[in-house]
């Protein structure tokens, strides 16, 4: 299992999956179920929350633990098909109206093609799937240096400023 | 037109570069077809029943003339010396080679053109009004507006895996040149009370299984918050959109369940939350546009109509063909004139490399450089001179693309069928050719009026025959290719889907049920009445009667 963090270079990985939580804690990174989450977890401790992470599929839906989210460490959203693009606009939405700075992790069925979409989106890792190496990630995310849209890693986009702020083509 | 600057032909080349690997990897066998399926789709690369087949974005269906003698080249290099224009106003090429599919894209590239997003469950070419920058009847140029929706909307990172494709098309004029409320989302261009520029937002037409006419989801959007609001309408249907079943999974069938108004009241919150600065469309950017696309000074002629008057009682058939192939233009003195695609007994829609090099200095002599691809698979020169019309007939003649068609019964649309098409049900190009021929008297055609024929191969309705005023589908009926009938579809100007009329026939009893339909009009109408008001005011009944019940 590798990770790979917004420049494609693997990184520790730094959380475990876990099935159940003792309710002794600490707890030292790891990732949960929703339903763990709310079972084992209070909402306003922030300080637990931040060594948490949890796993969304497809189909949860992230207003449900609300008021989890700006605390928790770690947010993972599964792709069940690389051509289900639902988890681009949680992404957006995580970031957005949830504000949520932390690490956001792309997991499941990914295509090295996608690294840029999604680390545009919002995604700040990608637990790379097995087929695939953190090389490929690498090397497609270094496939474009320029974007249309300012997007969640750059506001530089060609529609406004970065054109604005390129002299040779302002001349043009 | 609009130029590309060096940061767009930097994105384009590295597109370029990126597909050349991949399609490297494929060969290699590092990707499985299945992997590099999404990948070659996102750059219009289709396989159909005998090769593959690659279609070429026109933007908002706006060529230079160097863009069409590259397509010419590319016919001639990579294909079998002929391209075909499209429904929806872009050029494929039916049999192109994978191992030289980059290349090809690395020529198109030299002239600012792609294949981005043309197919692929992502936001598709931009369309519009094929008249924009001369129609005497327009607000504004949707052009300016399209190339804004073209950059935003090209490989955006969250919208690029959406339920299903997304069509968008932007008309400018009170008349709808782009049948707008057919697509996914169509915008007209509107000025408010206060005399502010913006769009009216049609949400959730479309055509396939589920012909849908697209309803009104906001009267009036400032053009500034364009984007914002597009963002907010994609962004529902990212995340709300079937993905269980791909003929549920268009944008018309979440809006229809919802309901038109509660799809409104979410994308309004979704659009409130969405931060404004970040996707205001500013003043400086749309004017920087608008010079690009501003036509060069053309010297009013008004006395240009009165020398044109006597050419035409010269010749009967140039007099024919300025009634149905030409158009006003916004300046007096000049025209917009239609290249017929439609040959009698022709596939409609193809051109080849020699005539797509001809139209091309065609454009150079007589219209400032430009052309425009219509949904309706013809050429036009915006910008001609009526002075030079005489001569342009001329020329046009002579390579086959005079024929005096636009708008009567042989300028039909008809999707490839099963002649190239891995989904079809049956032919539509060859009953296209047949109906064509039934009806080769143009005298008799301009007689009839006007009259648009739709042919679509199946319920994919790629040859948009909802909307034809006769449309003809094709079905599989116990494996035998029959033929469904149509009547009362609109898809120029208004939107109408049309209704069947009764069993379906087979490949010859289709071609007379044509005839049939239209002898029917020559003896219901009355004075001036055009085909679809004669049946909108007859109903099916006397067209029913007729065709089936002397059988
Ligand atoms: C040659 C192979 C082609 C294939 C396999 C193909 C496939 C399809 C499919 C599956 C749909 C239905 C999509 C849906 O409703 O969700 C569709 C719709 C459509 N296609 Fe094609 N197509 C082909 C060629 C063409 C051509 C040549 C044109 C233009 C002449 C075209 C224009 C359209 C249009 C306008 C629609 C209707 C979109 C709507 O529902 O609003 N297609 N096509
Ligand atoms: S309508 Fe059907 S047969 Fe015709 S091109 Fe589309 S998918 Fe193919």
């Amino acid at each position: 299992m590798t990770i790979v963090n917004t420049s494609g270079d693997a990184v520790e990985q730094g959380w475990r999956t876990v099935e159940s939580v003792e309710s002794s804690g600490p707890h030292h990174g790891i990732i949960v179920s929703p339903a763990i989450l709310q079972d084992s977890f209070d909402e306003s401790d922030s300080a637990a929350l931040s060594q948490v992470g949890v796993r969304l599929t497809v189909d949860d839906d992230v207003s449900e633990i609300a008021a989890y989210v700006p605390h928790l460490g770690l947010i993972e959203l599964v792709f069940a098909h690389f051509k289900d693009g639902r988890p681009y606009s949680a992404a957006t939405t995580i970031r957005r109206d949830y504000k949520f700075t932390h690490e956001l992790r792309a997991s499941g069925d990914v295509l090295p093609d996608q690294a840029i979409f999604l680390i545009r989106s919002g995604f700040s890792s990608v637990d790379v799937p097995d087929q695939f190496t953190a090389q490929e990630f690498k090397k497609s995310l270094m496939a474009y240096s320029v974007a249309y849209q300012s997007a969640y890693d750059s506001h530089l986009s060609l529609i406004d400023e970065l054109r604005r702020s390129t002299p040779d083509v302002a001349a043009e | 037109m609009y130029v590309y600057d060096s940061l767009d032909k930097t994105l384009l080349n590295q597109r370029v570069a990126e597909f050349r690997d991949q399609v490297k990897r494929r060969l290699d066998g590092d990707l499985t077809e299945d992997q590099f399926k999404p990948l070659r789709l996102m750059n219009g690369l289709y396989l159909q029943l005998h090769a593959y087949m690659l279609r070429v974005a026109i933007p908002y269906g706006t060529l230079s003339s160097d863009q069409m003698r590259k397509l010419a080249y590319i016919a001639k290099t990579y294909d079998r010396g002929y391209g075909h224009f499209t429904t929806r106003q872009n050029i494929q090429f039916n049999w192109i080679e994978l191992s030289t599919a980059p290349d090809l894209l690395y020529d198109l590239s030299e002239v600012d053109l792609h294949a981005i997003q043309t197919s692929g469950n992502c936001i598709r070419n931009v369309t519009a009004d094929p008249y924009a920058g001369a129609a005497a009847d327009e607000l504004d140029d949707p052009r300016i507006w399209s190339e804004v929706i073209r950059q935003w909307s090209t490989l955006h990172p969250e919208f690029s895996f959406l339920p299903r494709k997304f069509k968008i098309a932007v008309t400018g004029s009170k008349a709808d040149r782009a049948a707008i409320k057919f697509h996914d989302i169509g915008l007209k261009i509107v000025r408010n009370n206060e005399g502010v520029l913006g769009f009216a937002v049609y949400v959730g037409g479309g055509q396939g299984r589920t012909p849908i006419v697209a309803p009104l989801i906001k009267s009036f959007l400032p053009a500034q918050d364009l984007l914002r609001y597009l963002d907010a309408v994609l962004r529902v249907y990212n995340r709300h959109g079937r993905r269980d079943n791909i003929y549920k999974a268009r944008i018309k069938i979440l809006v229809d369940s919802m309901g038109a108004d509660s799809f409104a009241a979410e994308v309004a919150a979704e659009f409130d939350r969405l931060d404004p600065e970040l996707l205001s469309v500013r003043d400086e950017d749309v004017s920087r546009l608008r010079d690009m696309f501003a036509q060069p000074f053309l010297r009013p002629d008004p006395d240009a109509s009165s020398s044109l008057e006597d050419l035409v009682k010269k010749s009967p058939r140039l007099g024919l063909w300025f009634k149905s192939n030409t158009h006003p233009h916004k300046t007096p003195g000049y025209s917009i004139v239609t290249i017929s695609l439609k040959p009698i007994g022709g596939i409609p829609g193809d051109a080849t490399a020699e005539q797509m090099f001809a139209v091309a200095d065609l454009a150079d002599r007589f219209s400032l450089g430009e052309i425009r691809v219509t949904y309706t698979q013809n050429l036009i020169l915006p910008h001609v001179r009526q002075a030079d019309l005489f001569v342009l007939w001329q020329e046009l003649e002579r390579l086959n693309l005079a024929t005096p068609n636009v708008g009567l019964a042989s300028d039909i649309i008809a999707c490839p069928g099963l002649d190239y098409c891995s989904l079809a049900n049956a032919r539509s190009i060859p009953i296209s050719q047949r109906i064509s021929d039934r009806f080769a008297d143009l005298n008799a055609q301009h007689d009839v009026g006007p009259l648009d024929i739709r042919i679509s191969g199946c319920i994919n309705a790629c040859g948009h025959h909802h909307a034809g005023h006769i449309g003809i589908l094709g079905v599989d009926k116990k494996g035998e290719e029959r033929y469904q009938l149509t009547l009362g579809g609109q898809g120029n100007g208004e939107s109408e889907v049309g209704k069947i009329v009764g069993p379906g026939f087979d490949e010859d009893g289709i071609v007379d049920a044509v005839e049939t339909v239209v002898s029917t009009y020559l003896t219901l109408r009355t004075k001036g009445e055009e085909f679809s008001q004669t049946l909108a005011r007859t109903g099916q009944g006397p067209f029913k009667e007729r065709l089936y019940d002397n059988r």
